[in-house]
């Protein structure tokens, strides 16, 4: 299966810290999440009932799970029913959630934030 | 028929362009004029809204697509699946909601029969089809959706069988649409009192990969004693998007038996309703679904009872594949003077991946004091034992996941009484199996 490219999704004025954005990457809804400076993309899907995350609360904790990285642990919750996914693996953090939604590759380019969509 | 404007969209423009190029009685225009203003009105459908609260449609654009108003280049249509080997008392064939061909046996139409392409009829028989049309069985500000087919409906099938005609060969309407096309279908079947009829409804894109907009209504108006049986099978292209509002009202003694197949679409949104308006009706309603890829199914189905000793039988069986998804609402309400009903509804799904997602979510509401109303859903896997025990009487794996699933349709096959339907939905969807 071919390797997608980096897509070209928003400025990294539009969305504050903490903050996120809903984006239209390549026909799939993409919710790009802004972080103790670090930048996320998740697919806006909450798997527990399917509902959009990108009206959710964006949360930072402070300290890291993930060793060696200076990345805070960054969660997005759904707006219905407080469902909380890993911003940077898309991992299920709380109930009722089970499953991870789907996390995408990003990069930063001056000002432009850059999406590569999972084959997911 | 003017030239197509090249205006995107569902503009004022657009609508002026398409009611100018209609010849058409006043009352019909002045509908369509009507429900374009409520379409305006609408607001786009959310996920904030019960009923679309598990179908997220915002990646669907109106300004992709626009009203055809000329007639389409020939486009190839595909095979006809239910109308294989079938002696048809007629057939109509529509491409991207113009009609291209149709004929009714010359001995229906002695006996008053009308069918074929609801444009020409309503020019023709308007005073005869006006009262039924005005009934609105599909409310013209349910949604947006529902606002734009009343507004702005084309091609069409229209059946009419006066009263006592029992009509003994099925009668086969093709919808067919191009890749990026857009069909506004509406269907409007009246069987008077006492009259029978098969009517076959089927939808196909002439690229099995194609997309476009699929914007409908269908309504079916059995009066007292008559009998229909309808089917409907929709088979886009893995691109379409499929809106559709069905309603069919079934009056005292009459009987409706239903079955829907859905196989294809990118996402369909449907609302199938049937209303028991007089005693003793009788309606069968049959499922089949069968998705894949990352298809989003869903299907509103709601059997409303107003009067007593009414029967509704509801069965829809659905089996996912790959990432798809389907989602299955079905309601029975009982009014408060429908006592003696029987109503039962049931969901079953065979999950053929782990990543496929079935919502399954009956309801009841019942106002009378004297009614028996059941309901029941299940979702499960293939048995891997089942699995095994075929494979060791020499199946191949696909060969006994294909008997399986053949097997756990059975049940809704039996129910249809229509040998052509039961091979066409066994057939494509015997195709469409994997290996698990």
């Amino acid at each position: 299966m071919p390797v997608s490219s980096f897509i070209a999704a928003a400025n990294t004025s539009e969305i504050p810290d903490p903050g996120s954005m809903l984006v239209e990457v390549d026909e799939r809804l993409v919710v790009l999440i802004h972080a103790a400076g670090h930048y996320y993309a998740l697919d806006d899907v909450c798997t527990h009932d399917g509902g959009p995350l990108s009206d959710g609360l964006v949360e930072v904790q402070e300290g890291s799970r993930i060793a060696d990285t200076t990345i805070a642990d960054t969660t997005i919750a759904c707006p219905r029913h407080g469902a909380k996914f890993d911003a940077l693996t898309g991992a299920a953090a709380t109930m009722p959630a089970t499953q991870a939604t789907v996390a995408h590759e990003v990069k930063v380019d001056g000002d432009q934030i850059f999406v590569r969509l999972s084959d997911h | 028929m003017s030239a197509t404007l090249a205006t995107t969209g569902f503009t004022q423009e657009t609508f002026d362009a398409f009611l100018a190029a209609r010849d058409e009685p006043d009352w019909l225009s002045d509908a369509r004029t009507a429900a374009w203003a409520r379409f305006n009105e609408l607001a786009m459908p959310t996920s904030r809204e019960e009923e679309w609260g598990r179908t997220d449609i915002r990646l669907f654009k109106f300004d992709r697509y626009s009203l055809a108003i000329a007639a389409p280049a020939d486009g190839i249509a595909p095979r006809a699946l239910l109308a294989e080997g079938v002696q048809l008392g007629g057939q109509s064939v529509s491409i991207n909601s113009h009609s291209t061909e149709g004929g009714l046996s010359e001995k229906w139409s002695k006996q008053g029969v009308l069918f074929g392409s609801l444009d020409r009829l309503v020019a023709e028989h308007g005073d005869l089809i006006r009262p039924y049309f005005e009934r609105q069985l599909v409310s013209t500000g349910q949604d947006k959706f529902s606002a734009l087919n009343a507004a702005c409906w084309s091609g069409g099938t229209l059946l009419f069988v006066p009263r006592g005609v029992q009509i003994d060969e099925p009668l086969h309407a093709l919808s067919v649409m191009t890749d990026g096309g857009i069909d506004m279908g509406k269907t409007l079947v009246i069987l008077e009192e006492g009259a029978e009829a098969t009517c076959m409804a089927e939808t196909a894109s002439s690229d099995a990969s194609g997309g476009g907009l699929h914007c409908g209504s269908i309504e079916l108006i059995v009066e007292k004693g008559a009998r229909l049986r309808y089917v409907n099978l929709q088979n886009w292209g893995s691109g379409v998007w499929h809106f559709a509002h069905q309603m069919g009202h079934v009056a005292a003694n009459a009987n409706l038996q239903w079955t829907i197949g859905a196989l294809g679409s990118r996402l369909a949104k449907v609302n199938q309703h049937v209303g028991l308006i007089g005693q003793d009706a009788e309606v069968q309603v049959n499922g089949v679904m069968f998705t894949q890829g990352k298809q989003h199914l869903c299907y509103n189905t709601h059997q409303h009872h107003k009067a007593a000793y009414c029967q509704s039988d509801l069965l829809y069986k659905g089996a996912l594949q790959d990432r798809s998804r389907t989602v299955w609402r079905g309601m029975i309400k009982v009014d408060e003077g429908a006592q003696r009903t029987n109503a039962y509804q049931r969901n079953d799904n065979l999950m053929l991946s782990t990543t496929a997602r079935a919502d399954s979510i009956p309801g009841l509401e019942i106002e009378a004091d004297d009614v028996r109303c059941t309901h029941g859903s299940t979702s499960g896997r293939v048995d891997d034992e089942q699995l095994f025990y075929a494979m060791t009487r020499g199946y191949t794996r696909q060969e006994a996941v294909r008997m399986i699933v053949t097997g756990f349709f059975q049940q809704v096959f039996d129910r249809i009484t229509i040998e052509s339907v039961r091979e066409a939905l066994g057939e494509a969807i015997g195709q469409r199996v994997r290996e698990l």
